[in-house]
C-alpha cells in the first residue's frame, strides 16, 4: 500500500503548503508587496509555541499564542517597513530586497537565541500513530490535515461572508478606488499582513511538531507555496490550496520515478516551463 | 657521548632556560562553521576545544605558558576557509588550526602543506581527507573504515539485502559510496538507494520507497535529523534491520524507545562522567561527540605543545607536526595512535538498547 | 601578506560579479537571484576543463565558460521578458535552487557534493602562475578589465539605451528601438561578467563546490549591489570590497564567537533593511 501512503503524507504536507500559500496569497494579492518575509513569521510560531510548551503551557494556548504574536508580528512589519517604504516612493525592487533583509534578520535571531539545533517539541502524544486502513498516521499529521482544511474553509468564509473580508477584496481589487473611497487601504494592508501572519502561524506550529523545528527550514515551503499561487491564478484562494496540494502530491509521488535529490529541482523545472508558456496560471480571475 | 647522557644534559639544560624563559602566550587557531546549518556542530567542536584549553591554563598553561585559540567561522564554506587560513598564518603567525568538516578542510589542505601549518581534524569522515595533506591529521578513521567494520558485522549476521538511505553531501555521499562498494565485495546486494537534503526532517517517502524494495537492512548515513528519523522508521514498524555509523549516535535519538534494535558503528571516545558534568555545568549542554572529539584533539595537541617547550623547540607548524609523529602515541579521552595521517582508534559496534547506547563489541580499524 | 593578496583577489572576483548583477538588477530592473547559479556553472566549466585528460590552456577554458554563461544567462533571463515583475521572482528563486540542485547531484559532472579539488593554477601563454602575487594579479587584470567594459558600455549608445528602458520602456518601444534586443544583450554582458569571475575563482581557490554558488551566495550578491549602489561602476567595486571586509572587521571587535557568527548575517540583514528604508541608492549608485 506503498502508494496510498505516498497520497495520504502528500495530503498532509499539501494542507500545510496550503495553508502557507493562502495566506502568502491574501498579502499579495492586497498589498501587491512580495513578502518573503512571511516565511520568517512562519518559522517564528513554532518557535514561540515550543517556548511555551517547554513552560509547560497546555498545547491549544501555545498554538493561540503562537498566532497572536505572529499576528502582532505580521501588523508591526507592515506597518514599520512596508508602509515606510510605500511613503519613501520605493519600488517593488526595493521592498523585495528589504524583505529579504528582514528575513534573514529573522532567522538569525532565532538561531542565536534558540541555537541552530534541530530543535523537537515536548508532545509526547503528537508521535503515536493511529492506523487507518493500510496505513499509519501520527496524531500530529491528523491534526495537521484537520486543522488546515478548517483554516482553509475559515478564510474562503472570511472573504466572501464577513464584512472585513469584503473590504479586502475590494481594496485587492481597485486600490485606487478604495483609497478616494475612504475603504482606508492603508489600514485594511496592516490588518491583512496581521491575519494572513495569524493563519500561517497554525502549520508553523503543525509541520515542526511532526517533523522537528529548525531556524533556516522557511523558505522552501514559502517558495512551493507562492509557485502554488501563482500556478492556481493570484486571487483564487480554492486555486492555490489546491495547487499546493498538487505539488506536495507531485513531489512525492515523483519519488517512484525519479531519484529523490531531484524531486525539489523537478517541481522549480516544471514552474519554470509553465511560466514561459501560460504566466498567468490555471485558475486566474479576471484583470 | 652516551646517548642518555646527552639526552639527560639537554634536558637539565631545557629545564634551565624554560625557567627562565618569559612565559608567552601560544596562539593557536581553528577555522570552522559558526553560522549556517553546519553551526549545529561548530558549535560542540568550539565548546570541547574551548573546555580543554580553559583547564589547561586553568593549571599554568605548558609549562607556564597560557594557550589561546583565536576562533573563525567559515560557514561550511571553501572560499571563507581559505580567507580564513590565510589571515591567520599571516597576521597572526598561527603554527596549527582545529579544522573540520571535509570542504572546507580539503580546500586548506594544499596551502596547509605549501605554508606548512598543522591541521588537526576531529570530525570530517571524508576519504579524501587521510592523503590531502602531510599536515593534515584526522583523529577519527574515515568513513570507509567504520563501513568496513560495519559490512563485517552485517555478513556475519547474514544480511544480504541493503538498502541505503543517505545525506545528499559530501559526508553522506562519501559513506554511500564507501557501502555501496565494500557490501557487494563480501557477499551482499544493493536493493535500493535514497538521498535526503541535509536538514530535511521528513523522511517518510524515501523510507517508504526504500522499504518497498524488501531490504533486510537499511544502512543510514546522515549527518543531521536523526530524532525525527528514529521516529518515522518507529511509526512504519520494520522488519529489517536498521544499521549506521558514528554519525547516528545523536543523543535524543538514543533517549527514545523508538531507537530500540538500532546498530551502528561507533569511534569509542567517551568522557568520564564528571568531565561530563564539568561540562554540563559550564556549557548547559551534553559533552556530544563533536565536543568529545575536540577535547581530545586539543589535550593532543596541548601533549605535542608540552614537547615542544619541554625541548625549547620554536612552536612552528613543522616541529608541530613532526612531534606529533615523533610521540605519535596519546592517551587523551582515548588511546590513539598515529601510524600514518590518520589514527587508529577502536571502532565498536554498538545497538541501542532502551535508551542506552550499549557496546556489543570492539573492533580495530586497520 | 597572503591575506591580504587573498582578500583583494576574493574582492576583485566579487566586483565582477558584482558589475553582473549590478547590470541585470540595477540598470535593467530585472530582480535576480540566480546570478550565483551562472558564476558556478563559469567555475565547474574551466574548472573541468584544466582538469581534463587532455588539458586546456587557460584562457581557451575560460572563453569557453564565458560562452557558456552568456548564453545560460540570456536563457535564464528570457522568461523576465515574458513574465511580469514579481512573477519573475519566484522563477528566479527557482533557477537558482535548480541550479544548487544539479550542482550538486550531477556528481559526473560537477564531482558532486564533494566540489572539484586539485583545479591546477592558470597558465597564460606557457607561463605557470604560481605565487598568491601572481593570482592576485590574474583576479586583479580581471576586474580591471571587467570595469573598462562596464564604463565603456556605459558611455555609449547602448548605456543611454539601458537607462532609458529603465525610465520608461514604452516610451523607448515606441521610439522605434527594440527593447528586447537591449535587454538580452545587457543579459549577455553580465553573463560573460559572471564567467570570467567563475573561471578565475575556481583557479585562484583550487576548490570549489557547490556552497559557494548557492541561494546565500546570491543573496550575498544582491547585498553587494543594494550597498556599494547600483547602476554605478563605483557602486560595484565599493559593494564587494566593503562587505568581504564587513566579518574581518567583526572579529576585531571584541564579541564572542559564538555570537559574532550569527551576527555578521544579522548585520547584512540590517543593511538590507536600512539601506532600503534610508538609502536605496546604496552608498555610491543611483536610486534603484
Amino acid at each position: 500500500m506503498i502508494l496510498l501512503q505516498l497520497l495520504i503524507n502528500g495530503l498532509v504536507t499539501g494542507c500545510a503548503l496550503g495553508v502557507v500559500a493562502i495566506s502568502f496569497a491574501l498579502v499579495y494579492s492586497t498589498t501587491r508587496i512580495f513578502h518573503v518575509a512571511h516565511a520568517g513569521v512562519y518559522t517564528l510560531a513554532g518557535y514561540i509555541a515550543w517556548l511555551l510548551l517547554s513552560h509547560g503551557v497546555p498545547e491549544v494556548i501555545a498554538l493561540a499564542a503562537a498566532a497572536l504574536v505572529c499576528a502582532a508580528t505580521g501588523a508591526l512589519i507592515q506597518h514599520q517597513l512596508y508602509a515606510r517604504l510605500e511613503r519613501r516612493g520605493a519600488t517593488h525592487l526595493v521592498v523585495l530586497i528589504a524583505s529579504l533583509g528582514l528575513l534573514a534578520v529573522m532567522q538569525n535571531i532565532i538561531a542565536a537565541v534558540f541555537s541552530p539545533n534541530i530543535l523537537q517539541f515536548p508532545v509526547p502524544w503528537a508521535n503515536r500513530t493511529v492506523a487507518l486502513g493500510g496505513i499509519a498516521l501520527t496524531y500530529a499529521q491528523l491534526l495537521t490535515v484537520l486543522i488546515c482544511l478548517a483554516a482553509y474553509a475559515g478564510v474562503v468564509w472570511f472573504a466572501h461572508f464577513t464584512a472585513l473580508g469584503k473590504r479586502i477584496r475590494a481594496v485587492a481589487s481597485n486600490p485606487f478606488l478604495a483609497q478616494i473611497t475612504r475603504l482606508q487601504p492603508n489600514t485594511v494592508y496592516v490588518y491583512v499582513v496581521a491575519i494572513a501572519s495569524a493563519i500561517v502561524a497554525l502549520p508553523g506550529v503543525l509541520v515542526p511538531l511532526d517533523l522537528g523545528l529548525q531556524p533556516y527550514g522557511g523558505i522552501t515551503p514559502l517558495l512551493t507555496a507562492t509557485i502554488a499561487m501563482i500556478a492556481g491564478g493570484v486571487g483564487s484562494i480554492s486555486g492555490a490550496f489546491l495547487l499546493s496540494i498538487v505539488i506536495a502530491e507531485l513531489q512525492n509521488l515523483s519519488l517512484l520515478a525519479i531519484p529523490g535529490e531531484w524531486s525539489i529541482g523537478i517541481t522549480f523545472f516544471i514552474f519554470v516551463i509553465f511560466m514561459l508558456f501560460r504566466p498567468t496560471g490555471l485558475f486566474s480571475t479576471a484583470r | 657521548m652516551h646517548p642518555g647522557l646527552r639526552y639527560g644534559l639537554a634536558l637539565l639544560a631545557s629545564l634551565v632556560t624554560a625557567g627562565t624563559a618569559a612565559a608567552e602566550t601560544i596562539h593557536l587557531g581553528a577555522v570552522i562553521p559558526l553560522t549556517g546549518p553546519a553551526a549545529v556542530v561548530g558549535n560542540q567542536e568550539l565548546r570541547g576545544i574551548q573546555f580543554a584549553i580553559e583547564s589547561a591554563n586553568a593549571k599554568g598553561g605548558v609549562h607556564g605558558n597560557k594557550v589561546d585559540v583565536q576562533f573563525e567561522d567559515n560557514q561550511a564554506k571553501a572560499d571563507q576557509a581559505v580567507l580564513l587560513f590565510n589571515k591567520l598564518v599571516d597576521l597572526q603567525h598561527i603554527p596549527m588550526m582545529f579544522v573540520g568538516y571535509s570542504g572546507p578542510t580539503l580546500a586548506m589542505a594544499p596551502l596547509a602543506t605549501r605554508k606548512q601549518v598543522l591541521l588537526v581534524n576531529a570530525g570530517a569522515q571524508a576519504d579524501k581527507l587521510s592523503t590531502a595533506s602531510p599536515y593534515l591529521v584526522n583523529t577519527l578513521p574515515s568513513t570507509s573504515d567504520e563501513v568496513k567494520v560495519m559490512v563485517k558485522y552485517l555478513a556475519e549476521q547474514g544480511k544480504k539485502k541493503a538498502a541505503v538511505l543517505y545525506e545528499n553531501d559530501a559526508p553522506g555521499i562519501g559513506g554511500r559510496d564507501d557501502f555501496v562498494d565494500l557490501f557487494p565485495k563480501s557477499g551482499g546486494t544493493i536493493v535500493a538507494q535514497e538521498p535526503v537534503q541535509f536538514g530535511q526532517t521528513d523522511y517518510r517517502p524515501a523510507l517508504l520507497k526504500l522499504s518497498a524494495a524488501k531490504p533486510d537492512v537499511l544502512y543510514v548515513v546522515i549527518t543531521a535529523g536523526m530524532p525525527s528519523l528514529v521516529q518515522q522508521l518507529h511509526e512504519m514498524k520494520p522488519d529489517f534491520l536498521v544499521a549506521g555509523s558514528t554519525f547516528m549516535a545523536d543523543p535524543a535519538a538514543i533517549a527514545d524507545p523508538a531507537s530500540n534494535g538500532i546498530v551502528h558503528t561507533q569511534v569509542q571516545i567517551d568522557a568520564p562522567p564528571d568531565l561530563a558534568a564539568a561540562f554540563r555545568k559550564r556549557y548547559g549542554a551534553d559533552m556530544d561527540f563533536f565536543a568529545r572529539q575536540y577535547y581530545n584533539a586539543a589535550q593532543i595537541t596541548l601533549t605535542v605543545l608540552d614537547r615542544l617547550v619541554a625541548e625549547n623547540k620554536p612552536i612552528t607548524g613543522k616541529n608541530m607536526h613532526d612531534a606529533l609523529f615523533q610521540i605519535h602515541k596519546f592517551q587523551g579521552l582515548i588511546p590513539m595512535e598515529f601510524n600514518s595521517n590518520t589514527a587508529t582508534v577502536p571502532i565498536g559496534i554498538n545497538e541501542m538498547k532502551d535508551g542506552k547506547d550499549v557496546t556489543l563489541r570492539q573492533v580495530t580499524a586497520q | 601578506m597572503d591575506f591580504l593578496l587573498s582578500y583583494l583577489a576574493l574582492a576583485s572576483i566579487y566586483v565582477m560579479l558584482g558589475l553582473s548583477t549590478n547590470l541585470l538588477v540595477g540598470i535593467v530592473g530585472i530582480f535576480s537571484v540566480s546570478q550565483a547559479a551562472v558564476f558556478g556553472v563559469g567555475a565547474y566549466i574551466v574548472g573541468h576543463f584544466l582538469m581534463a585528460a587532455a588539458p586546456m590552456p587557460f584562457l581557451a577554458a575560460l572563453a569557453i565558460a564565458m560562452l557558456c554563461c552568456i548564453t545560460l544567462n540570456i536563457l535564464v533571463t528570457l522568461p523576465s521578458l515574458r513574465v511580469s515583475g514579481d512573477y519573475f521572482v519566484v522563477t528566479s528563486f527557482g533557477i537558482q535552487l535548480l541550479a544548487t540542485a544539479v550542482f550538486t547531484n550531477w556528481t559526473a559532472g560537477t564531482g558532486g557534493a564533494s566540489g572539484m579539488p586539485g583545479i591546477p593554477p592558470p597558465d597564460l601563454f606557457g607561463y605557470q602562475l604560481q605565487s598568491t602575487w601572481q593570482l592576485m594579479a590574474l583576479c586583479m587584470a580581471g576586474m580591471l578589465l571587467a570595469c573598462l567594459c562596464f564604463w565603456l558600455v556605459m558611455r555609449a549608445p547602448f548605456g543611454r539605451l539601458l537607462r532609458a528602458i529603465r525610465e520608461d520602456e514604452r516610451a523607448v518601444a515606441a521610439a522605434g528601438k527594440s527593447v528586447l534586443r537591449a535587454k538580452v544583450s545587457a543579459a549577455a554582458l553580465a553573463g560573460a561578467f559572471a564567467g570570467l569571475a567563475g573561471g578565475i575563482y575556481a583557479t585562484f581557490l583550487s576548490f570549489i563546490d557547490p556552497s559557494s554558488f548557492d541561494l546565500d551566495a546570491s543573496i550575498l550578491l544582491l547585498t553587494m549591489v543594494v550597498v556599494g549602489g547600483a547602476r554605478t561602476l563605483a557602486g560595484s567595486i565599493a559593494g564587494p570590497f566593503l562587505l568581504l571586509a564587513l566579518p574581518q572587521i567583526l572579529t576585531l571587535l571584541d564579541i564572542p564567537t559564538t555570537f559574532a557568527a550569527t551576527a555578521r548575517q544579522l548585520i547584512y540583514g540590517l543593511l538590507l533593511i536600512a539601506f532600503m528604508l534610508f538609502r536605496p541608492q546604496g552608498l555610491l549608485g543611483e536610486r534603484l
